[in-house]
């Protein structure tokens, strides 16, 4: 029973009030990258604590003698929420991915039967200065308009194709796709959209230090206001308002914070490690 | 095949009306392609809806199915977002929308680091 229970209140904690305490922690963006694995192992950690409650419930009610007619029944929902919950992922997952490659692809194919290439970069004619970027396993590509050549000097452009080539090199669509399948899979009673949220902001951090690590950080800030005060037509515009004020907080102050970025690594390897080692191994051993 | 549909389109959109896949072929004569090759080439971008097709007779005739210029507001129209989350996340912009006191914080910050 003490392994259900204490699982359960693991998926719960790691799935509610833990992830929403860490999305109000504003100075957590100040080490993006340990914020990031603090995120991703926390998700993780959420689904396997959940999964585990479900199995170990049916387990301890099947494997110890005298199984009752009740038993059999808890077992039984135990094990039917388990595999709603896996199913739920797996209907996500295959949603979410296929509906961003199609995108990506559909995309990708006319950008370039219209943009001229230029030094690697697909090009736009257009008189809305844009940037960004086409992520895929194969052929991903950074666009931008003309008027964004036109409009930035050399350094901030720099800064701006830096910022596009992290995100590609990094792979940080997967970590986004992985999100947004987690909050399509559960969009309520779980923290699942504070979660996405602070993830988008976070990998806008991380391409943001790594164009200052290539530039200097005058030139991304001065692009960054050089696109974003730019008039969009209306009715066209997303709503990363908020995440591009948390940005400007970060890059105010990029002083290296060794201590709290090594105190939330640890963090994030021991919500996976500890309910493994102390609950889950001895009720496997247990199981024999 | 990418140039080559660039190439196809490009005299699609030098037309003024449809154009069969010979007329296609006969202006691309100075780069020694196969007819069956544009015709190819002509399938692959209606497939890809980038060009409409039409019966006429036995053959088909080919046109863009929008200009360069609407092509290309299409794609900056969706790479500005909108509304549709799922779109806002297939392409990941340099930066989105941004409020006047983002701005303002911008600018503030752009004057510290000065």
């Amino acid at each position: 029973m003490a392994t259900t229970l204490v699982l359960g209140a693991l998926a719960v904690v790691l799935a509610g009030p833990f992830p929403w305490g860490l999305s109000r922690w504003r100075g957590l963006r100040r080490t993006p990258a340990a914020a990031m694995l603090l995120w991703q192992s926390t998700a993780l950690a959420a689904v396997l604590a959940a999964l585990g409650a479900g199995l170990s419930l049916a387990t301890e009610r099947l494997w110890e003698p005298p199984v009752t007619a009740v038993d059999v029944v808890v077992a039984g929902l135990a094990g039917a929420v388990t595999l709603v919950v896996l199913a739920r992922l797996a209907v996500s997952g295959h949603r979410t991915g296929t509906a961003l490659r199609r995108m990506r692809r559909v995309h990708r194919e006319r950008v370039d039967l219209v943009a001229e290439v230029d030094r690697g970069v697909s090009v736009l004619e257009h008189e809305l200065p844009v940037a960004y970027c086409v992520p895929g396993m194969t052929g991903a590509r950074i666009v931008v308009s003309r008027s964004t050549l036109t409009t930035l000097a050399p350094a901030e452009l720099g800064a701006v194709l830096e910022h596009e080539r992290s995100h590609l090199r990094a792979r940080h669509d997967l970590v986004l796709e992985a999100f947004a399948v987690l909050h399509r899979a559960f969009p309520r009673w779980v923290a699942s959209a504070a979660a996405r949220r602070e993830v988008e902001v976070l990998v806008e951090v991380l391409a943001d230090r790594a164009a200052c690590r290539a530039g200097d950080r005058r030139a991304l800030a001065s692009a960054l206001l050089a696109l974003a005060g730019s008039p969009a037509p209306a009715g066209s515009l997303g709503s990363s308002g908020s995440s591009l004020a948390a940005r400007v907080e970060v890059l105010r102050d990029t002083r290296p914070r060794p201590v709290q970025a090594a105190g939330v690594a640890l963090l994030a390897a021991a919500i996976l490690a500890l309910p493994t080692l102390l609950v889950v191994l001895p009720w496997l051993a247990g199981l024999r | 095949m990418g140039e080559l549909e660039q190439a196809v389109l490009e005299v699609l959109w030098g037309l003024d009306a449809p154009a069969s896949g010979r007329e296609v072929h006969e202006r691309l004569s100075g780069r020694d392609l196969a007819y069956t090759t544009v015709m190819t080439v002509l399938d692959r971008l209606a497939r890809k809806d980038v060009v409409v097709r039409e019966r006429e007779g036995r053959a088909f005739r080919y046109a863009p199915r929008l200009t360069r210029a609407a092509m290309t507001a299409e794609l900056m129209h969706e790479a500005l977002g909108g509304t549709d989350t799922d779109r806002e996340q297939a392409l990941v912009s340099f930066v989105g929308e941004a409020s006047a006191e983002d701005l303002a914080a911008l600018r503030r910050a752009l004057d510290e680091l000065a």
